[in-house]
């Protein structure tokens, strides 16, 4: 009995562990970027200090961060609402209309998002630069809509199929069609799955690095390559100024943490079901 | 039941379309310009045959990131299900609902992080001069630590990150998969004086067999793309200590010589091995 009690503890000390490793760099990393320099270059790690808004008011002042920012609102804007778009119909139809190739298609979605992006960005290089749209938003928009449209039809067949079909029929008979029953009653009843769905895409394009960085030199350049850059910065390295751009890139897909634990949940729950 | 309609085909069709000239051109592409002698200063390549991938194998610097792709595969792979498993256990085991909502929401914190914030975070916590994580051993001995350009610790303190960021999220997912089985099993070996721990190794981890080797699959894909941490915190070095094969070929095709048809004969390997582990997961999951 007591032996249990002593492992209940020793698994109570380690989640605490865990939990606070998962939590505190990324809280230590938003406390440095509310410091002056004097803070963080100290010999021993400071926890109480004066805050500064410098920091921030820098990195936003910054015409790269800002031009970065601007490029990747506008590029995952795009690549995902176009993703959206195109791929809800298409995963309803996987969903709700099987054919012999529906499983062909589902392992064909679901491969593209385990291509090596190493793989896609050294021939894409070549045909941007081919075809004279090398480092312009468009041929990102593009190149993203890949993983965009992949990863919402992916998650969104499942949503669609959990759509109980006596609904549908019901709908049928009250003389709707096939594309009203999508439009007025598939859609809807689905949108919480498919609101996750998206917000996956829009994570998975946010903090997308590799394409990026060998598909933009100047002009496209996205939030996570400015960034990084800043990191490459000499010796003198603004470690204040870098937190700070490195908390102002994290915030959007933290935002969506929610979203995407609920996902998480509704996956797991129709498998026991 | 169901009358012949238009809705598939103009459902299904647009997406198609763009996915696979999107994703067939350029796999076609690489291909192509793998078999040529192409640079980034010449546009204009020569067929060359195979001569990429044989010159690929008396490659040294192709060797080492060989090398350097497996030990990390391997680290990241183990150290990440063995973590998972663990810490799924233990919250599976010892937590109120309460508790194990929040905590299911906190682990999934670093695997959301862009991996260039959780590589910055890292770096900047192995910081040999400023850094909280190597501030005790600092305090302790009066000498800086510095993991990160020692060419033994490096590539060990970079796969940390990576099981961080997916340790975390998996024993969430591990988590889930526990709560999916049915609870006479466990009872039954609760009844025979099983120890917790026999519960787990003899009763649940085996019940879980399938989808655990499915995760670990998963996370080998996964493992393949390292470049973002590894960029971010190591560059590759020192030295070549930590260079894999996507940040080799990443530097072959773009920084150093743009020799991008070389870089291209490892881009499709990658992608034959990606497409080869795939094609295992997928069958598994369908059986």
């Amino acid at each position: 009995m007591s032996n249990r009690h002593i492992g209940r503890t020793v698994g109570k000390v380690a989640l605490a562990l865990a939990a606070f490793s998962a939590v505190f760099p990324v809280f230590w990393t938003v406390l440095n970027a509310f410091k002056n320099r004097v803070d963080i270059v100290t010999p021993t790690p400071l926890f109480i200090f004066t805050p500064t808004l410098d920091n921030f008011a820098y990195v936003l002042g910054r015409d790269s961060v800002f031009a970065g920012l601007l490029n990747s609102v506008i590029i995952s804007g795009m690549a995902v609402l176009i993703g959206t778009v195109l791929g809800l119909p298409a995963a309803y139809a996987i969903a709700r209309y099987p054919n012999r190739w529906s499983k062909d298609i589902q392992f064909f979605v679901l491969s593209l998002r385990f291509l090596p992006p190493v793989a896609v960005a050294i021939p894409l290089m070549v045909i941007w630069l081919d075809f004279g749209f090398y480092d312009t938003r468009l041929s990102m928009i593009i190149t993203y809509t890949l993983l965009t449209l992949a990863t919402v039809v992916w998650l969104s067949v499942p949503a669609f199929s959990r759509v109980p079909k006596e609904v549908e029929e019901a709908a049928r008979v009250d003389g709707y069609g096939p594309f009203a029953v999508f439009f007025l009653i598939a859609l809807p009843i689905a949108s919480r799955s498919l609101i996750g769905a998206v917000a996956f895409s829009f994570v998975l394009v946010w903090n997308e690095f590799l394409i990026a960085l060998m598909l933009t030199t100047s002009d496209a350049k996205t939030l996570p390559i400015v960034a990084s850059e800043l990191t490459q910065l000499g010796r003198d390295v603004p470690w204040g100024i870098l937190n700070a751009s490195v908390v102002l890139l994290s915030i959007p897909p933290l935002l969506f943490i929610g979203v995407l634990s609920g996902m998480l949940n509704s996956a797991f729950k129709r498998k026991s079901s | 039941m169901k009358t012949k309609h238009i809705l598939p085909a103009v459902f299904l069709t647009p997406a198609m379309v763009i996915l696979a000239v999107l994703a067939l051109v350029p796999t076609v592409y690489a291909v192509v310009i793998s078999f040529q002698d192409r640079e980034l200063s010449r546009p204009d390549g020569q067929f060359v045959g195979l001569a990429n991938y044989l010159s690929l194998f008396s490659d040294r610097r192709f060797i080492n990131a060989i090398q350097v792709s497996l030990s990390w595969e391997v680290l990241t792979v183990v150290l990440t299900l063995v973590m998972a498993i663990g810490l799924g256990i233990l919250l599976f085991e010892c937590t109120t609902p309460k508790v194990r909502n929040l905590l299911s929401l906190l682990f999934l914190v670093p695997v959301i992080l862009p991996r260039v914030s959780a590589a910055f975070v890292w770096k900047f916590a192995f910081h040999p001069l400023y850094g909280i994580i190597t501030y005790p051993y600092k305090a302790l001995t009066g000498q800086p630590l510095d993991l990160l350009s020692n060419p033994l610790t490096a590539l060990g303190t970079v796969a940390l990150v990576d099981v961080w960021q997916w340790g975390l999220f998996f024993s969430v997912i591990v988590l889930k998969l526990l709560e999916t089985l049915p609870p006479q099993p466990f009872e039954a070996a609760r009844l025979d004086h099983a120890k917790t721990w026999e519960i787990y190794a003899y009763v649940a981890i085996p019940m879980l067999k399938a989808p655990l080797i499915s995760l670990a699959f998963v996370k080998m894909i996964e493992s393949l793309r390292a470049f973002d941490l590894i960029y971010v915190m190591t560059r590759g070095g020192p030295g070549i200590s930590t260079e894999t094969l996507d940040m080799y070929a990443f530097s072959q095709g773009f920084i150093e010589s743009g020799r991008i048809s070389y870089a291209s004969s490892m881009a499709v390997l990658m992608m034959v091995a990606t497409s080869i582990a795939f094609t295992f997961i997928w069958k598994r999951a369908r059986i």
